[in-house]
């Protein structure tokens, strides 16, 4: 296998479904190691994305490599390298929580039993309870332990902590971050934008199918300014700022400013500013 | 294989359930004959002279009187009704119950090629089959040599053989729709084997029709035309194994070029 300076590597990537618009001509590079979100609102093309990198959908345009490996010629051996975890997890209903995660690295014809009972443990799961009798959240962490028993070399998480209590989100983030210690590279999709300030080294964002920005998460906070939250003439304001403070503040000449927030913004007016352009 | 043994495993219950079902119906229907002798052996004249339906159940080839005659007219027409509903239950499912469940995309994200998944499926079906029809037809033999009544061990086995082609083409058919819809079609794979059942019969009385036994497999595996003439009838076949292996290859084209259902 040739060293691969990316681990996804997306060149203009084209889905389109029957009625509805996937993706149109995205391209992207998620770096090895790197801990990389995905952000969009429902419908942006962020699954489309992920199950065409995995081979689930057939594409129109474009090309994807993953770990140096071609996704659709070289798609088993690059399956071996990559832990997925959809956004909604769904196993054979009659199956055990044991006997699911053992047939999942069966699948991959590895002996994964150290690392499953780790994570089993860490994530208090009950191997011996049916799926159908699983809630979500109790089928999610089934889907974190099969996709990280077999340490791959990069994840692919789909919206991974809907469905987890906060001290299961918090737990399953210490695991990302171990294993991206060790080299495991991490692209994740999310709603849950504080998380991705948090964890995530890379952002890119998508919006009706099109990537409308990636960067890393510093940067972007930067290139977005100043979040400006006032009370002018009696009515409230909040707008996000990039310009010369000196010019801003001259505006308000002549306007009765009785209360006046100047700060970093957080994700969410980032990311809300791609959408009400 | 472990993808062929987990196959195995969800459909055992399914297996058993319409293995005792019509192991019940067959066998209980060859001890009946038993107690049925002598009344079926007077009544025997007037069903061969029943006209269409006659010919239909072909009582118009094979007499009533004999256990042979009862196997072929009676017994088949259970035997090979029940399994072909069996056969193409289990295949209208095999693949689109992965996505009609919801679980298609824990399948196709492990590192296994779809190829791989279609033909471990297929083979999974295939051995369900043979498997199903090796137990009735042992469970068959056992009871009528029981009752020494066992006629022509040589056509009873060739009447088995076509048996499980036409189960085969059946399920393949099932199989190919299951690799092209994304919901299970029970319905349509249940009327498919219903409807072909019925077309054999319909082409038997009307001369118009007579063409629809290239299409349906019940045609070729007709007990009372192999018991009556000794023989399979290697044409009709012929077209139904070459059905069966179209089958398999639209399936497996259309399965690559699919794409998987979250």
């Amino acid at each position: 296998m040739e060293t691969a300076k990316y681990a996804i590597d997306i060149q203009n990537l084209t889905k389109k479904y029957r009625k509805t618009r996937g993706v149109t001509g995205l391209t992207l590079q998620v770096e090895e190691g790197d801990v990389f979100g995905f952000l969009g609102p429902n419908g942006a093309g962020k699954s489309t994305t992920i199950r065409s990198i995995l081979g689930l959908l057939q594409y129109q345009e474009g090309e994807i490599n993953v770990l140096g490996m071609d996704a659709k010629k070289e798609r088993k051996k690059m399956l071996m390298n990559i832990g997925y975890l959809p956004s909604e997890v769904m196993f054979y209903p009659t199956m055990k929580a044991k006997d699911v995660i053992r047939y999942a690295a069966d699948m991959r014809q590895m002996d994964c039993k150290a690392e499953a009972e780790m994570l089993c443990e860490r994530l208090q799961i009950n191997g011996e309870k049916r799926i159908e009798e699983l809630s979500l959240g109790n089928r999610k962490k089934i889907g974190i332990v099969c996709a990280m028993q077999h340490r791959p070399k990069l994840f692919i998480l789909d919206e991974p902590t809907s469905g987890l209590d906060p001290f299961m989100q918090a737990e399953f983030f210490k695991l990302i971050m171990e294993y991206n210690k060790m080299g495991t590279t991490c692209f994740l999709s999310s709603h849950v934008l504080t998380e991705i300030k948090k964890y995530c080294k890379h952002v890119a964002i998508i919006r009706e199918g099109q990537l409308v920005c990636t960067d890393t998460v510093e940067n972007l906070t930067k290139r977005h300014g100043k979040s400006v939250k006032l009370v002018k003439d009696g009515v409230m304001e909040e707008f996000l700022y990039n310009g010369d403070l000196n010019v801003l503040f001259q505006s308000f000449a002549g306007h009765d400013i009785s209360d006046i927030v100047i700060e970093e913004p957080d994700m969410e007016e980032i990311f809300m500013s791609y959408y009400t352009k | 294989m472990r993808l062929l043994r987990q196959e195995l495993k969800i459909n055992r219950k399914t297996f058993m359930i319409w293995l005792l079902c019509i192991a019940f119906c067959s066998v209980g229907c060859i001890v009946l004959y038993h107690s049925l002798e002598d009344s079926v052996k007077e009544l025997a004249d007037s069903y061969s002279n029943m006209g269409a339906m006659s010919q239909a159940i072909g009582m118009d080839k094979l007499s009533l009187a004999t256990m042979e005659g009862y196997y072929g007219t009676e017994i088949a027409i259970v035997f090979n009704l029940g399994v072909a509903m069996f056969a193409a239950l289990i295949g209208i499912g095999m693949l689109s119950k992965e996505e009609n469940g919801h679980t298609a995309e824990f399948l196709n994200a492990l590192p296994v090629s779809r190829v791989q998944i279609y033909f471990e499926k297929y083979a999974g079906l295939l051995i369900m089959i043979v498997l199903f029809n090796l137990i009735q037809v042992v469970l068959n033999y056992i009871t009528i040599v029981w009752m020494n009544q066992m006629f022509d061990i040589d056509i009873f086995v060739k009447y088995h053989i076509a048996a499980v082609l036409m189960q085969v083409e059946i399920a393949s058919v099932c199989y190919m729709i299951s690799a092209i819809t994304k919901r299970t079609l029970l319905g349509a794979g249940l009327g498919f084997a219903i409807l072909m059942f019925g077309l054999e019969m319909m082409c038997r009385i009307i001369p118009a029709i007579e063409d629809a036994k290239y299409i349906t497999p019940f045609y070729y595996c007709n007990a009372a035309d192999i018991f009556s003439s000794g023989k399979l009838d290697t044409t009709l076949l012929g077209i139904g194994c070459g059905v069966t292996v179209i089958s398999i290859i639209i399936g497996v084209l259309a399965y690559q070029k699919k794409d998987i259902a979250a």
